[in-house]
């Protein structure tokens, strides 16, 4: 039960997002208070916590929306500090969003299509950077089918994404970071507003992905059940701070995360 | 140091007025989000009602006054906290529109009613001098700077004391938590609305005998309230009212520095820009961290744009196509305006690449058109052939174009758009005279072309040349939209943090899409120049030349006429070109204005849709959203646009 447990480790090339120091600050509050976590790849890592516990500001460090005051973050073999968002993105560093970040005037095809084409214009140069070669086209549109496929949105390809329900916004947001052939995916409440099925529906979506790409994935999640069924290690911030980690049965059951977090929550998920 | 007294007492006393001004536009930011660019507008609307009751009613001036304030100040106030709340969840380019709509509308009015030319009003308040310091002071200068300091002084300390004072602090963040503790919202945004207005039609009144009456320069002279308000970071009212004074000094002490010094140029308009250059720097160099955006994160879930189907698209194609190749033979001697509405077809067109396919806000845009026109005739008068020199007009717009992106990559929202505005005063006043653009004579020879041999020189002929280009812009633009850059474009407008998170890069789409909307503003300025055979910098056309307040008409046209990406180009410039034509001379020039501008307050306070794009789709989209019951299929969870629609219900 030590914080020196045995992490579950599953043999694949997918690179680990290791979190060292990091500490946030916006001018006197110390948002995120030296914390250091490994999500390893081709796993599902959680990271949980009050709200206001520096979940969502840890995710910002990651992909660069802040500048930390002390720390690194690393993935894979090369440091991320300092680089914009777009170059993190192009790293394979993807992410979602608890404000879900939506092209809300498109249609579900063209948003996760762009979750491709912004990555490949953003690897190109020049010409590259405006026009798409029809090759690349082919590549933006079956990835894209693959993702909503796998999300089970196919059917909605063509509705506007502002008109859809929350639960449906939600997977676009999901299908849009598996278009992108990211390497790591960082997910902020993926669940949150979703309902008692599409939830776990959700969790089956998840664990398909890392199932079948082999990247590994950090979860910011309130949904307990959705914790317990998809990770297979956790983290639990609380005020900014590491309070504990361990595997999905070791932290459920700790009577220290239970006061700072669980307490309150467990009785409303059960 | 007694030569230097004089401009110090006359830059304090203007400076106080601008301090004044600028006080009351962050108290009303401060406290509804929407930053009122009407309100130097507002300053002139109070000078002139005085002056109204005042000479022309006989009234004594105390009374002129005080009536003036009731209706410039507390009604337009009142009236103003209703539309601002009405705007508060609407996208920002709908608010900076509404309020530019405002300041539009209310000069046209000022100008029709007024007329343009300016007119000298009494100073009302004691000429007579006492020496201060060995130099002489007015007792008007004196009352001026004491009644100021004790309004804001006033007002300050309301703030930091009173109770309904603190809650304006709030209004913004959570108005609903404001009204469970017991103070009325609605009243903390009155109270404010109705302060600043009167802060902004006093400081008219105390400007105008020093000014005279002129609707154009009381509008523009408040504008220096904009720079004012960046010394206070649109935030701290003290500093802004400091900054006011600071402004009034710089400007008076650098007029004598300069007029000593005798030097010519553009550098003796200096003093008089003094504000918009600092409007400008400290846009740039200010922490961004300190221009905090005022106002309600949620914003109203945009509407899709009505995509035309392919066979509409080759219908409507068609159509124009056809129009524009009979004109030349049916409207006679009209067809120079034609030509101009052509160009301004170009314009409109990739003004809408850069607000509506992109989400930016540019209130600059004829600044660009301006360094086409100047460039393309300077590169004629050289040698070049004339439409190698177009294409240069474009070319040079370029890196202007670039330049205004960094203070887009710094900026976001209202503050880019205040940006944009202060940099087309400085390209205007500070290098339209300049021998790289239009000269002191603020005009150049802009030659038709001579082309193989054509007669390209003609009215018909160079109206043939200009429609061609205008459709090869037009063509490559509606490229442009399709392209990767065009998807990625939109996306941006939508959501730029995702564009980021996904893996483009944001600044460089900014920088692109200002570079690539100035080039074509650039040839559009080219092809303007040669209609009259001179490239002018404010006259020649109807809708004033390169003056910037075409600009701010270009803004609110294209808000009018929709957002279908080529269509409402060509609606635009038939509004604001071809149509006015056909009113009799003097009127529509007066009119313009007032239409234009109280349509798009219209238009942006029904949601930022369009009147064209309400009458062509709402039939669809209830057809649409009764098919689709929304309703039916939503998780109980209500999105928070959803509750912010329910809100505004």
């Amino acid at each position: 039960m030590s914080l020196t447990a045995e992490v579950p480790v599953q043999s694949t090339d997918a690179p680990d997002l290791v979190v060292d120091g990091l500490t946030v600050r916006f001018g006197g509050l110390v948002a995120v208070d030296d914390v250091s976590l490994r999500a390893r790849g081709g796993v599902i890592t959680g990271l949980i916590g009050p709200n206001g516990a520096g979940k969502t500001t840890t995710f910002n460090s990651c992909t660069g929306l802040n500048t930390p005051s002390a720390g690194t973050v690393v993935l894979g073999d090369r440091t991320l500090d300092g680089h914009s968002p777009a170059w993190r993105a192009r790293l394979g560093l993807g992410r979602t969003f608890q404000r879900m970040e939506l092209f809300d005037t498109m249609t579900v095809r063209e948003n996760v299509e762009i979750g491709r084409e912004a990555l490949l214009a953003g690897k190109r140069r020049w010409t590259g950077r405006l026009f798409s070669t029809p090759a690349e086209a082919a590549v933006c549109s079956t990835e894209a089918e693959e993702a909503m496929e796998q999300c089970g949105i196919t059917d909605l390809a063509n509705r506007t994404v502002g008109d859809l329900s929350t639960g449906q916004r939600r997977l676009v947001e999901l299908a849009r970071a598996m278009a992108g052939d990211f390497r790591f995916l960082l997910l902020d409440e993926p669940s949150s507003g979703l309902d008692v099925g599409e939830t776990e529906q959700f969790a089956a979506i998840l664990s398909g992905v890392v199932d079948r790409e082999g990247i590994g994935i950090l979860l910011v999640e309130h949904d307990m059940a959705l914790v317990r069924a998809v990770c297979s290690y956790i983290y639990v911030l609380d005020f900014g701070k590491l309070i504990y980690e361990g595997s999905a049965a070791d932290v459920l059951s700790s009577e220290l995360v239970k006061a700072a977090y669980l307490g309150s929550e467990a009785a409303e998920v059960e | 140091m007694r030569a230097w007294l004089p401009f110090i007492i006359a830059g304090i006393t203007n400076g106080s007025i601008y301090g004044m001004a600028a006080v009351g536009l962050v108290l009303t930011y401060k406290t509804s989000g929407i930053f009122n660019f009407a309100h130097g507008s507002q300053a002139a609307l109070g000078a002139y009602l005085m002056f109204e009751f005042r000479e022309r009613m006989g009234m004594p001036w105390p009374v002129a006054m005080l009536l003036a304030l009731l209706l410039a100040g507390v009604v337009a106030g009142l009236l103003l906290e209703r539309g601002a709340y009405g705007l508060a969840s609407c996208s920002l380019a709908a608010k900076v529109t509404a309020t530019v709509g405002l300041l539009v509308f209310i000069q046209g009015v000022l100008i029709a009613i007024f007329g343009a030319p300016s007119i000298p009003v009494r100073p009302f308040l004691s000429q007579k001098v006492f020496e201060l310091g060995g130099t002489n002071v007015r007792v008007e200068q004196l009352i001026d700077v004491a009644v100021i300091f004790i309004a804001v002084a006033a007002l300050y300390l309301f703030f930091t004391r009173a109770k309904l004072g603190l809650a304006t602090q709030a209004v913004v963040d959570d108005p609903a938590l404001l009204g469970l503790a017991g103070i009325s919202p609605v009243a903390v945004r009155r109270f404010s609305w109705v302060v600043g207005s009167c802060f902004a039609a006093l400081s008219g009144m105390l400007l105008a005998p020093a000014l005279a009456l002129d609707a154009r320069l009381l509008t523009l002279l408040v504008f220096f309230a904009f720079g004012a308000a960046a010394v206070g970071a649109f935030s701290s009212l003290p500093l802004t009212y400091l900054g006011g004074i600071g402004l009034g000094l710089a400007a008076s002490l650098t007029t004598k520095v300069i007029g000593e010094m005798k030097v010519t140029g553009p550098i003796q308009s200096l003093p008089a820009n003094m504000p918009f250059i600092v409007l400008f720097v400290a846009l740039l160099v200010l922490p961004t961290g300190k221009l905090v955006e005022r106002g309600s994160q949620v914003v109203r879930r945009p509407l899709p744009p009505v995509i035309l189907t392919r066979r509409g698209l080759a219908v409507t194609t068609a159509v124009g196509l056809t129009v524009a190749l009979v004109v030349p033979h049916v409207v006679g001697a009209r067809l120079p305006i034609y030509i101009t509405g052509l160009a301004y077809v170009i314009l409109f067109a990739s003004l809408g690449l850069l607000v509506r396919t992109s989400g930016q806000v540019s209130l600059c845009h004829i600044a660009f058109a301006a360094v086409g026109a100047s460039t393309a005739a300077r590169a004629v008068s050289v040698g070049f052939p004339w439409p190698v020199a177009v294409l240069l007009g474009g070319l040079v717009a370029v890196p202007i174009g670039a330049l205004l992106a960094i203070p887009a990559i710094r900026l976001s929202g209202v503050y880019l758009a205040i940006a944009t505005f202060g940099f087309g005063l400085v390209i205007q006043r500070l290098f339209y005279s300049s021998m790289f653009m239009f000269g002191g004579r603020f005009e150049i020879r802009s030659p038709r072309p001579h082309l193989g041999g054509l007669h390209t020189h003609t009215d018909v002929g160079y109206y043939h040349v200009v429609l061609a280009v205008t459709v090869a812009c037009l063509a490559v633009m509606v490229l442009i939209r399709r392209s990767r850059m065009g998807r990625l474009l939109r996306a941006f407008a939508d959501s730029p943090t995702a564009v980021d998170a996904n893996g483009t890069n944001t600044n460089e789409l900014k920088v692109l899409v200002f570079s690539i909307a100035a080039f074509f503003a650039g040839i559009a300025g080219g092809l303007l120049g040669p209609i009259t055979g001179t490239a002018a910098a404010a006259s020649g056309i109807d809708v004033g030349g390169f003056d910037f307040s075409v600009s701010l008409l270009l803004i609110t046209v294209l808000f009018v006429a929709g957002r279908q990406p080529i269509f409402s180009a060509v609606l635009g410039s038939v509004l604001l070109v071809i149509l006015p034509s056909y009113a009799t001379g003097a009127t529509a020039v007066k009119w313009n204005p007032i239409i234009f501008g109280s349509l798009a307050i219209v238009a942006a306070l029904f949601g930022g849709r369009s009147l064209v794009e309400w009458l062509a789709s709402s039939r669809r989209l209830r057809e649409r959203s009764v098919a689709h019951s929304p309703q039916a299929e939503r998780t109980p969870v209500p999105r928070p646009a959803d509750l912010a629609l329910e809100g505004a219900r």
